[in-house]
């Protein structure tokens, strides 16, 4: 049995934990107190790298050599709290955000002081009303302890924070679309490079960084980089020579929703399966699971055959899906996947922002022909190929061979791959939107094929059995190169 | 779409407090551009939605032209450029909702309300007559652990069924 490690989420539901008070009685601001006591700001940001933090937003980079591309002779120097928490089945951000919300201002402390800066901005997504009241109110506590403002604890460093909403688009989540809404545009993406480290919100350094990253911060610091890193499982990187520790430390907020009985957010080590996590979330609704998203819609998803697949950055890298925001969606054996991928791709053609052609031409595309395939008008050709055998007249000649063209899956695989291209993870896009839309749409109907084809076939959705509905793995595109890491310390 | 080619029958200007609340605002960001947003939610507070007096008023405030506040209203979704009802319900269809039957619950609200689901280019269409209510679906609003979910106006409400939706509405004051 998986044990729940509560860190992050630890003091959550103490009562009050949103106020000044009882988070000091919860070692608040403690670990900023020994963090500008016993260490110089290099010291912190080296030992968030020594950490092996990642990003838990969505992309997974290291957290550390992040901060290190960040030129230290510009100022001003800015960072945003990335706050937008809109990926689909993703909610750990909203809880911290309303009940613990002097964790994450202690985070930010943190990052400011090893950072050297001195403004920073939270964008909130702009439906998180609650959220935004609850920090406001801590912030401005945060201001009557001496906190933020100017000379912070007597350290001569100025800090401020500032809330900003965001307006109900998904796009702004994304670093370079996060800046341009923050800087009162339309929330569209910035070609990278600059990467936002170099020229970021007013063309100045910025690090973005997750809520749930910077609430890390504080227990890295109070408890040690040592203590940190005996948490979540070390890989033997083998393309190496000789191979490397590929580390995936800490604890995860795993958010797990959909067909379990007990959905909500789990903080574990990372590391677990997703038998194990679906365990701990009370089990699965329902008789058995057909599929598992692991990283929020954008991911690819896994099937009954992959569910020994370990919930990490690694493993799931290793495995052709994503980590992502730690998003997990739970199907059972009555869903149908053509349905529950036209209304991802109902999504993604409403949140496309618009700038780059493929993808705002390509997007609303693959949702049509999902949801013609949905609507049982499918296309499907038949075709006769020659072939030379005996003929029903005892005779040698032409017998014809048939064969069934789903011109529909060729088109959608196409229209995807042109989007951005999962195969060489190349894209004719600006953003990795792109690949966010056409990672779902060939996984789902390279891994099910048998349901799209049923549903083509049929002139309706029809709902397999799941050893029907699934691509057995030798013949499933992303078993091919399936691997499944190796323990470091399991290397001779 | 120069500023003086828009004619205003009745220009907006904030109350007190949102002035009050605008001004403080303002000094949080070296560019004033930058306060667009935080803006704009004020005056959709205060008017109920974007007007082109509204859209006018803001770009004198910040010094832009009203076409790149009228750029920036159109992109986002929050941003409504038609007046709504009084209470805006706001209903998550995206998975992990749907696998929670948030259908029962939309379909329930459209019975209900006699109205259909508003679109983004016309939200007169999911507006009742009285005025009362706007419908639509969004997408996910970070809550798919309480799945299904609505938002009125500010307020989440969680794991719904039928009968609490009718709960919820009763309890709406007039
Ligand atoms: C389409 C798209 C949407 C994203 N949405 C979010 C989001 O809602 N929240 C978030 O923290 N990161 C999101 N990200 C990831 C950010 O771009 C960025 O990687 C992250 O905020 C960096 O912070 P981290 O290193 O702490 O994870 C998104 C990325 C893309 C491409
Ligand atoms: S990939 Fe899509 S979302 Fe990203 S910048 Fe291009 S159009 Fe916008
Ligand atoms: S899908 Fe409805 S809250 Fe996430």
């Amino acid at each position: 049995m998986v044990q729940e490690r509560q860190i992050l989420y630890e003091h959550l539901d103490v009562p009050n934990i949103n106020t000044f008070d009882v988070f000091r009685q919860h070692e608040g601001y403690t670990r900023f107190e020994k963090a500008i006591a016993e260490y110089q700001p290099e010291e912190i940001a080296q030992m968030v790298w020594d950490a092996g933090l990642k990003g838990r937003g969505g992309a997974g980079f290291s957290t550390g050599e992040k901060w290190s591309f960040v030129p230290r002779d510009i100022e001003p120097r800015y960072l945003c709290c990335n706050a937008d928490e809109s990926e689909p089945g993703t909610f750990s951000n909203r809880y911290v955000l309303e009940k613990n919300p002097h964790l994450l201002i202690e985070g930010i402390l943190i990052c400011c002081y090893a950072m050297g800066i001195e403004t920073t901005y939270v964008y909130i997504r702009g439906e998180f009303t609650l959220g935004k009241k609850m920090l406001d109110a801590a912030i401005k506590e945060a201001y009557e302890q001496s906190y933020l403002g100017e000379n912070v604890r007597d350290t001569g460093q100025t800090i401020n924070i500032y809330t900003h909403p965001g307006a109900g688009a998904y796009i702004c989540g994304e670093e370079t679309g996060l800046i341009e809404s923050l800087e009162g545009k339309r929330g569209q993406p910035r070609n990278k490079p600059p990467f936002p480290a170099v020229q970021g919100v007013f063309m100045k350094p910025t690090v973005v960084q997750n809520v749930e990253t910077l609430c890390n911060l504080p227990f890295i610091v109070g408890n040690g980089v040592e203590w940190y890193t005996q948490m979540g499982p070390t890989y033997a990187d083998t393309r190496k020579d000789p191979p490397e520790p590929d580390r995936n430390t800490g604890t995860k907020l795993y958010c797990i929703s959909g067909d379990v009985n007990e959905p909500g957010v789990y903080e574990l080590e990372l590391g677990l399966t997703c038998t194990e996590l679906i365990e701990v979330a009370g089990g699965l609704r329902g008789e058995e699971v057909k599929a598992v998203i692991p990283g929020g819609s954008s991911a690819p998803i896994l099937t009954h055959y992959e569910l020994d697949t370990r919930l990490d950055f690694t493993s799931l890298t290793l495995a052709k899906s994503m980590l992502g925001s730690g998003g997990i969606i739970v199907m059972n054996e009555t869903r149908n996947i053509v349905d529950c991928l036209l209304n991802i791709m109902k999504f993604y053609a409403h949140e496309s922002c618009g700038q780059c052609t493929p993808c705002r031409w390509g997007t609303p595309w693959v949702r049509d022909i999902v949801q013609r395939i949905a609507d049982g008008e499918g296309r499907q050709t038949t075709i006769t190929r020659p072939k030379f055998g005996i003929t029903e007249s005892g005779r040698w000649g032409d017998t014809g061979e048939t064969e069934e063209i789903y011109e529909d899956l060729d088109l959608l695989e196409n229209v995807a791959n042109n989007i951005a291209n999962v195969d060489t993870m190349t894209w004719n896009t600006i953003c990795v939107f792109g690949i966010a839309v056409s990672w779902p749409a060939v996984s789902y109907m390279r891994k099910f094929r048998p349901e799209f084809e049923a549903a083509i076939r049929e002139g309706k959705l029809v709902t397999l059995p799941i050893a029907e509905a699934t691509v057995p793995p030798e013949e499933n595109y992303a078993y091919q190169q399936r691997f499944i890491p190796k323990e470091f310390a399991d290397l001779e | 779409m120069s500023n003086e080619i828009i004619q205003i029958e009745t220009p907006f200007q904030f109350n007190e407090e949102n002035k009050r609340e605008f001004d403080e605002l303002i000094g949080r960001y070296p560019v004033k551009e930058a306060a667009m947003l935080p803006t704009l939610h004020l005056a959709q507070r205060q008017e109920g939605y974007i007007s082109p007096a509204v859209m006018k008023y803001v770009a004198e405030l910040l010094e832009l032209s009203v076409m790149k506040v009228k750029d920036v209203v159109t992109f986002y979704p929050m941003f409504f450029e038609e007046p709504v009802g009084k209470y805006v319900i706001r209903v998550c269809h995206t998975l992990p909702c749907a696998l929670r039957d948030c259908k029962v619950v939309l379909d329930h609200l459209k019975a209900k309300l006699g109205t259909d689901i508003a679109s983004e280019t016309n939200l007169a269409k999911g507006t009742t007559d009285d005025g009362k209510f706007t419908l639509m679906k969004v997408e996910c609003l970070a809550s798919c652990d309480v799945a299904p979910v609505i938002m009125v106006n500010d307020d989440l409400y969680k794991n719904l069924t039928p009968e609490k939706v009718d709960d919820i509405l009763e309890q709406l004051p007039n």
